[in-house]
């Protein structure tokens, strides 16, 4: 019927072009992806301010010497506690200085709260959190709460400046902080131009600061306070003066922006002082682009700083990228000499921190992990940064205190000035983006055409596979439902175009197996007592277990006599090729980064991956490199594999346990990351993957994809439930993750005694030294490098698959070798 | 959803009420996290009208003696919140609230499975039947026939739209339920159960009104048969000693006459006789229920009133919401008369077209109103894809299957996030969501039009076959 037809329309024949050079236009495609990727520093717009009622800077700051000198007091007095047994102190001052100068003030009681996981509330978000049996009055967490009531507005609408404190043992930078707050607060307590509410959460960070602060909002949106039974019984002992003060919990109205000031012990190597913006949350969410500018603009116009925004510092010296900065910067001047107008180059230096910062923004994004206190303000829809100001000399925070009060005052008011005069919640400028440099960023429209080129292949490679398994073997189509020699009788062949279903169902089965493998952690985390090294090992036992049961269940429902067998895995890598393209889109909506990343891993996996046994049999170099590219990709895209090699390289490989993987995944999870599912899905596709690639060709294609989608999925099914009105969290776990100066790390899980303890915290430049310790902390760990293992591993299948290709069961290759397995042996 | 299908491609080994019965375990299991699963507020699964939330707002509105459809809450029928309110309000202890009504929709997916699988295999013995009165029986052995009323079971019972709908606290299954009703009623030839089925469905959700076209030709002619001009030729061609087959044919009442075009006039009839019996006993029913609640136009104001005139501009995976959020009020008659002749404009010509085919035409239907329904969701899908497995044979050769499939997997996931995105996390907006929605209405047209194209093709084999058996 379709020869007689006429030539199809255009686009038909345009979209038959590219399928039938599919492998061509997808390695154009890839290669455009990836130089786009690293173009896009080049591509980054200078920010401008969107929302025009901000008009920052309009008005003159008006925060006076006076309050400065006020604010100096206060730091002082702050400073001159010698002792701070019930961590009460501090709280009690900040109250009376706030009831002196007329605001409302309440404490907020908070535990840290134990999220433990749980496979449903995975999906759903956080619950409660259950309240540990054995505390003292002295584990509470005690945030003080000061309201300003604005003269000019009808309380709907509020500003939160929150500064975290260590209430049990505070350093001079962190009071200085507080001290700028009440410096700022003092002075607004007394302006009229005020029509938002001023919200001051002095929070204590004595269980960490995202902790303190997410506790207060949860408590601020769901308006119960928990189930602190003995609250009153501690109220009592703790807070025996403060009878005046309302013991009800405040509100103001919805909160319009959050700023957290922080003031950083160690000084900066630059002549100015710095000012760091820290804006990443949970799941790669970020907060309106016009925050960050009018922080920006305020800082770098009004006081004279210097903006900074988080850097992969590694990466500037990397000569690769010095390299490829000055083609650009030759290629840009060449492009300008030829028309002025075409004046896209930057220099070589600028390209370099630029990549450097897009680097760590994407890497933060993927992470899904928030860099800060204001990640919790984004669950509930409030933009906010945290701004970490950081002196010129190290000692000069005694000497300089009266500017240091001065300055970031007078740049804080401005900002709240700004966002005083908003008259809608932020919404004129972007939320999706990427930051290049403070002053520079990649809009949504413009990465998503890095992404877009890079994926484009996936949907052409599984329409041409596809197209290939339905047209080229007519004769194999008969089998399907019986696999009977093809009858002539009828020239039609029956439902071609039904084929794909039994691809469609080993992929389903694999997705399933994944779903039951991704949720296993919660059962293997009940295990009392056990090392992260034996939990790990249980857990892959575990999935293997699984493995064989659902194999067992679904039955080779393939017809394994067919001739069309030796086909059938085009069918399959389309089908995993199409999920796994649908996994990524889906999953470039909820996680920009993480999906970028997660298409450099996979997109070259799917498009070169090939049965080994086929390539066995043809036996060229070709096959062989062919091979050997998806036994690189294979390994690559091992999530441990990815982790030990990161980690390696940051902090040396001598240092690495095998259960440090259990430990990091642990703490992905407990932050709801969608990233977590993205490694643990990528482990066992993988696995499942490299295991049957070996054994049976159909088996083989599968793996790709179920990672890919299950990212998508379960990111999206959690997403989709989890963000109730009232809940919506990312749920902590303070034990495990700690946050400090916007690195997380990788520290030892305290015991519960030990919670009283103040927090350690990790700052940027020491990073290494301070992974280095963390990993001193664990004493039963065993000191295995894990990439080893797992290479001896991926040896082990290499060399069978050698035996099976030397000929003798090359087509009933079920029988491994006594080496593998015992789940191996049914194929 | 297809996988089922898959299995019993395979054979009967796997066995049809192992499977349906697993299926109703899995949603008891899925009723005991109602909570969890939070999808009874999920716009893709609960409208206005079919809310459980909403019937229970309306029965409790309706204990405090006020009108039900007072405070625009409940839209539904009067006689629903009879018999399915006071289930809402009755709670077990200990067990999840709401537990009666999700079994009442467990049952009503069950029975509607096996009313689907009685369909299927009046179908399916009258497609043998035909084919063999026009001496095709050499495709029925070539091809291996599968049994389509067990796969339209089961891919009904295991789609994940049914599923969700099921346990979602909807009125859905219920309605689905009358619909499969009136069809079986129609193709088994029972005309009170057809009229029964019609009625009641069509006063449910009144858009199945239009599934009266198929009732007639399925009650006056005889389930699906190859094009009526092959039997005529063949006839006229044929001596009287074919009359075997015939009489072979009029064993099986259920297929009378296949070979003869002749339109059973009188169960026609018979079938409006008893449908203005239901109909009055309905509204007689209902006059009584909402008497003091301003009689039978305060009903239809608030039940088909509001369907018709989309009063609700909640998002949906419809595509009307949107569009009569932005269209200026002087112009929202003319439009509300455009979307809803759009649904009755298409009638007419499929129903000439396939008039042979009665069956596939309700499916048509069924789709095409899914579509362009005001208040859709996924329940609907989930119908009418259960009606399109009833033709796995004939469809077999459907163009682009795995391109939809792809499709409807990404819409159904991206559409959450859409949701999501714009309402909870605020970084979206109301584009992205309607985007989901609009490339959702796209899929349908192109199942619709695949599956169309795929029947007459299949039509079209036959009348080649016969032609060269002749020659």
């Amino acid at each position: 019927m379709e020869e007689d037809k006429p030539k199809p329309r255009p686009i038909i024949r345009l979209g038959l072009f590219l399928i039938s050079h599919s492998l061509l236009v997808s390695v154009v495609c890839c290669t455009a992806g990836v130089l786009s990727l690293l173009l896009l520093p080049v591509l980054g717009k200078n920010t401008y301010i969107s929302e025009n009622a901000l008009m920052p800077g309009s008005a003159r700051p008006m925060l006076t010497n006076d309050d400065v000198s006020e604010g100096e007091r206060f730091v002082n007095q702050i400073l001159s506690f010698d002792t701070m047994s019930t961590g009460m102190e501090i709280p009690k001052m900040i109250t009376d200085h706030i009831m002196d100068l007329g605001g409302e003030v309440n404490h907020h009681k908070f535990l840290p709260q134990f999220n433990k996981f749980h496979p449903l509330h995975f999906f759903l978000g956080p619950d409660a959190g259950t309240v540990p049996e054995n505390y003292s009055c002295l584990s509470y967490g005690v945030n003080t709460v000061g309201i300003i009531r604005a003269p000019r507005g009808d309380g709907k609408e509020a500003i939160v400046l929150v500064t975290p404190y260590n209430s049990l043992k505070i350093t001079r930078a962190e009071a200085l902080s507080l001290g700028i707050a009440y410096a700022l607060f003092s002075l607004l307590s007394r302006v009229t131009w005020l029509s938002k509410d001023i919200v001051w959460l002095a929070a204590d960070s004595r269980h960490g600061e995202y902790t303190a602060v997410a506790s207060w909002l949860r408590d601020y949106h769901t308006a119960s306070f928990g189930d602190l039974k003995h609250s009153e019984i501690c109220a009592a002992s703790n807070l025996p003066e403060m009878k005046k003060m309302h013991n009800g919990f405040r509100h103001a109205g919805t909160m319009a922006a959050a700023l957290v000031i922080k003031v950083s012990n160690r000084s900066t190597e630059f002549e100015k002082d710095a000012l760091t913006i820290y804006a990443e949350a949970s799941n790669g969410q970020m907060p309106n682009l016009d925050l960050i500018n009018i922080v920006n603009y305020l800082a770098v116009h009004g006081q004279g700083y210097r903006v900074k925004v988080e850097k992969i510092w590694s990466l500037l010296n990397a000569w690769w990228l010095k390299s490829l900065g000055q083609l650009i910067e030759m290629l840009g001047k060449l492009a300008g000499s030829l028309n002025p107008q075409w004046n896209f180059g930057i220099p070589v230096s600028e390209y370099v921190e630029c990549t450097a910062t897009l680097a760590s923004s994407l890497y933060n994004q993927a992470l899904g992990v928030p860099t800060g206190p204001h990640g919790a303000f984004r669950d509930y829809q409030v933009d906010a940064i945290t701004m970490e100001i950081s002196p010129k000399f190290s000692s000069s925070l005694n000497n300089r205190q009266h500017e240091i009060l001065l300055h970031v005052g007078r740049l804080v008011e401005g900002v709240v000035r700004s966002v005083n005069n908003l008259l809608e919640k932020f919404h004129q400028s972007f939320f999706l983006y990427l930051l290049t440099s403070p002053s520079r960023f990649v809009s949504v429209g413009v990465y998503m055409i890095a992404f877009a080129l890079l994926v484009a292949p996936l949907p052409l490679v599984a329409a041409s596979l596809f197209s290939d398994a339905t047209k080229s073997n007519p004769d194999a189509e008969e089998d399907k439902f019986a696999c009977k020699p093809a009858s002539t009788v009828q020239p039609a062949p029956t439902s071609t175009s039904w084929k794909w279903l039994y691809a469609a169902k080993q992929v389903l089965i694999v997705h399933l197996w994944s779903a039951i493998v991704t949720l296993l952690p919660y059962f293997v985390d009940q295990i009392p007592d056990s090392s992260p090294t034996t939990k790990l090992s249980i857990w892959i036992v575990l999935s293997i277990i699984t493995l064989l049961f659902l194999d067992l269940f679904s039955g080779s429902s393939f017809p394994s006599t067919c001739r069309s067998r030796d086909t059938e895995w085009t069918l399959l890598k389309s089908v995993t090729v199409a999920a796994a393209f649908i996994g990524l889109c889906l999953m470039s909506v909820i996680n920009f980064a993480t999906a970028e990343i997660g298409a450099l891993l996979l997109v070259p996996m799917c498009l070169t991956t090939v049965p080994l046994r086929l390539d066995n049999k043809v036996n060229t170099l070709r096959a062989l490199i062919r091979g050997a590219c998806n036994l690189i990709f294979i390994f690559v895209g091992f999530p441990p594999t990815v982790f030990f090699v990161l980690k390696g390289a940051l902090e040396g490989f001598d240092n690495m346990r095998f259960g440090d993987f259990w430990n990091w995944a642990e703490s992905l999870w407990s932050w709801n990351s969608a990233t977590y599912i993205y490694m643990y899905e990528n482990i066992r596709l993988n696995c499942r993957r490299q295991v049957f690639a070996w054994m049976s060709s159909w088996w083989y294609e599968l793996f790709l994809g179920v990672l890919t989608i299950v990212i998508g999925l379960h990111g999206w099914v959690k997403i989709m439930v989890m963000n109730g009105v009232d809940d919506g969290g990312c749920p902590l776990d303070g034990r495990r993750l700690r946050l400090g100066c916007g690195d997380f790390s990788w520290e030892q899980v305290p015991s519960r005694t030990e919670l009283d303890r103040p927090e350690r915290s990790w700052t940027v430049t020491e990073l290494r030294t301070c992974m280095k310790r963390i990993s001193l902390y664990s004493h039963r760990a065993q000191m295995i490098a894990p990439h080893m293992f797992f290479l001896a591993w991926y040896l082990l299948r290499f060399l069978m698959g050698a035996s099976n290709a030397n000929g003798r069961e090359v087509i009933d290759s079920r029988v491994p070798s006594k080496a593998t397995l015992a789940i191996y042996c049914r194929y | 959803m297809e996988e089922e299908t898959k299995n019993k491609i395979n054979g009967k080994k796997l066995g049809f009420w192992k499977w349906a019965i697993a299926s109703v375990i899995f949603r008891l299991i899925l009723i005991y996290f109602p909570q969890n699963l939070n999808l009874s507020s999920r716009p893709e699964v609960s409208t206005p009208v079919t809310s459980l939330r909403r019937l229970a707002e309306g029965y409790w509105l309706k204990q405090l003696s006020m009108s039900p459809y007072a405070g625009s809450m409940y839209h539904g029928s009067p006689l629903l919140l009879s018999v399915l309110g006071p289930l809402t309000a009755i709670k077990v202890e200990g067990q999840p609230n709401h537990l009666l009504c999700s079994l009442v929709s467990v049952i009503a997916d069950f029975i509607c499975a096996l009313l689907i699988r009685a369909t299927g295999c009046i179908l399916q013995t009258a497609h043998g039947q035909n084919l063999k009165s026009l001496g095709l029986e050499t495709m029925l052995e070539d091809i291996e026939i599968m049994p389509s009323g067990d796969i339209a079971a089961l891919v009904y019972l295991w789609n994940p739209f049914t599923i969700f709908t099921c346990v979602g606290f909807n009125t859905s299954p219920v309605e689905n339920l009358f619909v499969v009703l009136s069809l079986y009623g129609a193709s088994a030839g029972i005309v009170p159960l057809a009229a029964f089925g019609w009625v009641i469905a069509s006063h449910l959700s009144l858009y199945p009104v239009v599934l009266v076209i198929p009732v007639i030709l399925l009650l006056g002619y005889c389930p699906d048969t190859p094009p009526r001009k092959l039997f005529l030729q063949r006839d006229f061609q044929k001596t009287g000693a074919e009359r075997s087959i015939k009489n072979h044919v009029q064993e099986r009442p259920l297929t009378n006459k296949p070979a003869e075009a002749t339109f059973f006039w009188w169960r026609v009839i018979l079938f409006f006789l008893w449908a203005s019996i239901w109909i009055a006993y309905v509204l007689i029913l209902c006059a009584i229920s909402v008497k003091e609640y301003g009689g039978l136009p305060e009903m239809f104001k608030r039940t088909y009133g509001f369907i018709l005139t989309v009063k609700d501009l909640s998002p949906n995976i419809g595509v009307l919401w949107y569009f009569f959020a932005e269209v200026f009020d002087f112009f929202r008659n003319f439009f509300l008369i455009v979307f809803h002749v759009n649904i009755l404009f298409m009638i007419l010509p499929l129903a000439i077209r396939l008039n042979h085919r009665p069956c596939f035409l309700a499916f048509v239907y069924l789709t095409i109103s899914s579509m362009l329904k005001s208040y859709p969701s996924v329940g609907d899908s989930a119908l009418y894809l259960g009606m399109m497995a009833l033709f796995v044979n004939e469809l077999a050769e459907m163009q682009f299957s795995f391109f939809l499939f792809c499709g409807y997997v990404g819409v159904s996931l991206l559409s959450p996030v859409m949701h999501n995105l714009w309402i909870w996390r605020g970084t979206g907006n109301a584009n992205f969501y309607y985007a989901t929605a609009m490339a959702y209405a796209c899929f349908q047209i192109i199942l619709v039009v695949e599956s169309v194209s795929a029947m007459l093709n299949h039509d079209r084999k036959i009348r080649k076959q016969c032609r060269t058996m002749e020659g």
